[in-house]
C-alpha cells in the first residue's frame, strides 16, 4: 500500500522533463488499441463481479468431489471411489479445482467482487474527500492552504502498509474500515494533486476573465476550475484503485483482510504451499493472473491517459 | 499519539497477560492479582498518563512490555533480536535492485524508443503491476519448487556468510530478489527519463567527439549525472521496503521485524505492533529527510544556490 510512493515517483520522473519523449510522441495522440483493450477487460471483470449472483456459476463453496472406479483393495470389486483433489482444468472446470474440490473459476469471480469494491471504495472515498479538500486549499489559499497541506504532509510520512495494520489492529477486519483506511491514505496524493491543480489554473486567463464578469466564487470553483481538475484526478484515481487492490491483496496474503472472505490475495495463498505449487499450481496462478492483468489494466489505462491529455507536465509546475 | 488513545478499544489487554483469571473479579485472590497485574502494567493509570509514559519510555529506548503471560523478553529485546535481520534482507533487495536498474535504464536510454527500449519498458511495467506477494509465489515456484536452485527456508541460526543452502546469504536471495525486483522497476523507469534528458546534454557531445568509448560515455559521463533524482528515490523507497518486507518476511518465514508485526496482530499484542509503528515511521521520516539533503549534497548545481546553502547548514 503506497499510494504516496507512486505520486512521489511520478513527480520525480516528471521533474525531469518530458521533453525528450514529446517529440516522438507528439505524432501519436490516441489513446491506442492496449487501452481499449484494458478497457474492456476491466468491463468484464467488473460484470462478472457484479452479477456473479445471478450468473450461472458454480457455487464458489461446493465441493465438486469427483469419482473413478478403481478396484477396492479388499474386495477386488470395481468401485465408485472419490479421486484426490485439486483436479486440473478441463471442460467441467475450465480453470480447475483447488485442494477442497471447489471451482478456481467461479471462487476468483467471487474473489473479485472484494477485491473490486474496496479499490472502488477506497478511491471513490479519496476522490470526493480529497479532491474537495485539495481544490479548497489551492483556490481559497491563505491559512486554510496552509492547514490542508500540513494534514497531507502529515499523512504521507507514515508508510501505508505499516500504518494500515495499525488502524486494523485497533479496530477490526471488515470490508468498510479496510476501504476506509486506504480511503483515507489516498486522500493526501490526490489531495495534493487537486490543490496543484487548482493553483496553476486559478492563474489563467479563463478564470481571470470568470471572476471580472462577476462570476460566482462557487462558480469559478465548479464550472471553470473543477473539469480541468477532474482528468489529471481520474488518471491518478486508476493509480489509486490498482494500489488498493492490491494492497487488500497484500492483507489478504498476510490473513489480516476481511475475515472470512476469499479475495484474491488469499485464493493466492491458499495455492502457495509447496505441494499444491508442485502438482496443481493453477490453484494460486490463475488469481494471480486476474490480479495480475486487473492491475495493469489500471495502470497501463492511466499511463495512457496521461500521455494524451498531457497532465504530466503539469504535475511539475507546483510542489 | 491518537494510536495509543484508542488503545482502550482493543478489549481488556489484562486477557492476554493473565489468562482467564482476568475475568473472574469475583474472590478476592485473583482480585489482588489483577490489581497486582494493572500496577504493573500501569493500566491504572488514566490515558494521558500512560501515554506521557510510553513516549517518555520510548524516547530512551524503552518500548516497554509485550503483553504475554510473562511479558519476556521487553519489546525493545524482540526489536534488537529481529531488525537486523530485516536490515539485512533490505540491503541484499537494494544491491539487487541498483543491480539490476541500472544495466536496465541505460540499454533503455541508449536506444530510446527503439524496439529493445520499448520491450524494457514494458517490462518494468509489468513488473510495477505485479504485487510483491505474487512475484514472491511466482519467484519460489519457478527457483525453488521447479529448478530447485535455490532454499525455500530461512534458518536464523545459520551462518550468514557462505554459498550452500546452510547459509543465510542464499537462503536471503529469493526474497531479497522479490523485494528487489518491484524497486528495480521503479528505478529503471526513472532513471531512464533521467539518462535521455542527460544523453541530449552538449557534454556527452563532446565526449563523443573527442572519441571516448560508447560505454564509458554511457556509464560513466551520462550515468553519473542522471544519478540524482535516483539517490533521491532510493533513500524513500527504503522506508517503503518496510512494507514489502513484511510480505516478504511472512511468506518465507525470516523472523525479522515484519513478521513480528504480523505475530503481534494475531495475538493483539499492542505494545510491539505500536513499537514497530512507530520504529518505522520514524525511521521512514529520517530517511525522507536525508534523501533531501542527499539531493543538495549530490548535486553541486543546488548546492551553490542560497536554499542549497540553508540545506549544507542543517547537516553540520
Amino acid at each position: 500500500m503506497s499510494v504516496n510512493k507512486d505520486e512521489i515517483l511520478r513527480n520525480e520522473v516528471n521533474e525531469s522533463s518530458e521533453v525528450a519523449e514529446a517529440g516522438a510522441e507528439a505524432a501519436k495522440k490516441t489513446l491506442g488499441f492496449g487501452f481499449w483493450l484494458c478497457a474492456v477487460w476491466l468491463f468484464v471483470i467488473s460484470m462478472f463481479a457484479l452479477l456473479a449472483p445471478v450468473l450461472p456459476l458454480k457455487d464458489p463453496g461446493e465441493n465438486f468431489v469427483q469419482y473413478e472406479e478403481q478396484e477396492n483393495p479388499l474386495t477386488k470389486k470395481l468401485e465408485e471411489q472419490p479421486t484426490i483433489p485439486p483436479y486440473s482444468p478441463s471442460s467441467e472446470h475450465w480453470f480447475g479445482t483447488d485442494q477442497d474440490a471447489r471451482d478456481i473459476f467461479s471462487r476468483t469471480i467471487y474473489g473479485a467482487r472484494i477485491s473490486l469494491a474496496v479499490g472502488g471504495l477506497t478511491t471513490l472515498f479519496g476522490l470526493l474527500i480529497g479532491g474537495s479538500l485539495g481544490m479548497l486549499a489551492g483556490f481559497l489559499k491563505g491559512w486554510i492552504d496552509k492547514l490542508v497541506s500540513g494534514l497531507f504532509l502529515l499523512s504521507l510520512s507514515f508508510p501505508g502498509l505499516v500504518l494500515t495494520i495499525l488502524i486494523i489492529t485497533i479496530l477490526d477486519r471488515s470490508l468498510l474500515t479496510i476501504s476506509l483506511t486506504f480511503g483515507i491514505l489516498s486522500i493526501a496524493p490526490i489531495g495534493r494533486l487537486a490543490r496543484a491543480q487548482t493553483l496553476t489554473f486559478s492563474e489563467r486567463e479563463f478564470v481571470t476573465a470568470a471572476t471580472t464578469l462577476g462570476a460566482k466564487r462557487s462558480r469559478i470553483l465548479l464550472r471553470e476550475l473543477f473539469p480541468n481538475v477532474l482528468i489529471p484526478m481520474i488518471t491518478l484515481a486508476m493509480v489509486v484503485v490498482a494500489i488498493s487492490i492490491v494492497g487488500e491483496g497484500t492483507l489478504a496474503f498476510l490473513g489480516l483482510s476481511v475475515q472470512g472472505s476469499s479475495t484474491w490475495g488469499k485464493l493466492i495463498l491458499l495455492g502457495a504451499d509447496i505441494s499444491t505449487l508442485q502438482t496443481s499450481p493453477w490453484v494460486s496462478f490463475i488469481p494471480m493472473s486476474f490480479l495480475f492483468l486487473t492491475v495493469a489494466a489500471f495502470n497501463f489505462m492511466s499511463d495512457r491517459l496521461q500521455d494524451v491529455f498531457d497532465t504530466r507536465s503539469i504535475y511539475v509546475t507546483h510542489d | 499519539m491518537v494510536t495509543f488513545g484508542s488503545m482502550s478499544f482493543l478489549g481488556d489487554p489484562l486477557f492476554n497477560i493473565l489468562g482467564p483469571i482476568a475475568g473472574d473479579t469475583e474472590s478476592p485472590e485473583s482480585l489482588k492479582i489483577i490489581e497486582a497485574a494493572k500496577a504493573e502494567y500501569h493500566l491504572d493509570k488514566s490515558v494521558p498518563e500512560q501515554w506521557g509514559r510510553w513516549a517518555w519510555d520510548f524516547v530512551r529506548g524503552d518500548f516497554g512490555v509485550q503483553f504475554s503471560t510473562t511479558g519476556q523478553p521487553p519489546v525493545s529485546d524482540l526489536i534488537k533480536e529481529r531488525l537486523p535481520r530485516t536490515l539485512e534482507l533490505m540491503f541484499i533487495a537494494q544491491l539487487f535492485a541498483l543491480g539490476l536498474a541500472i544495466p536496465w535504464a541505460v540499454t533503455s536510454a541508449a536506444r530510446a524508443n527503439s524496439r529493445i527500449d520499448k520491450g524494457l519498458t514494458m517490462t518494468s511495467f509489468a513488473a510495477i503491476s505485479l504485487p510483491s506477494f505474487a512475484t514472491a509465489v511466482l519467484l519460489y515456484y519457478v527457483f525453488s519448487v521447479k529448478l530447485d536452485w535455490l532454499p525455500d527456508t530461512y534458518n536464523a541460526i545459520d551462518p550468514f556468510w557462505g554459498f550452500s543452502h546452510d547459509h543465510r546469504l542464499i537462503q536471503l536471495i529469493l526474497p531479497a530478489l522479490t523485494l528487489g525486483i518491484g524497486a528495480a522497476a521503479q528505478y529503471a523507469r526513472l532513471l531512464r527519463t533521467d539518462m535521455i534528458t542527460t544523453l541530449r546534454e552538449d557534454f556527452i557531445l563532446m565526449a563523443k567527439s573527442k572519441g571516448v568509448p560508447r560505454k564509458r560515455v554511457l556509464y560513466i559521463h551520462a550515468l553519473r549525472s542522471s544519478l540524482f533524482s535516483l539517490i533521491t528515490l532510493l533513500a524513500i523507497n527504503v522506508g517503503f521496503m518496510i512494507g514489502g518486507s513484511i510480505v516478504v518476511e511472512s511468506f518465507f518465514r525470516i523472523p525479522g521485524i515484519g513478521l513480528a508485526i504480523i505475530e503481534a496482530v494475531l495475538r493483539d499484542d499492542f505494545p510491539v505492533v505500536l513499537a514497530i509503528v512507530m520504529l518505522v515511521s520514524c525511521g521512514f521520516m529520517v530517511l525522507n529527510y536525508l534523501a533531501d539533503i542527499l539531493y543538495s549534497v549530490l548535486d553541486p548545481r543546488i548546492r551553490n544556490t542560497e536554499q542549497g546553502q540553508q540545506k549544507k547548514v542543517t547537516i553540520l
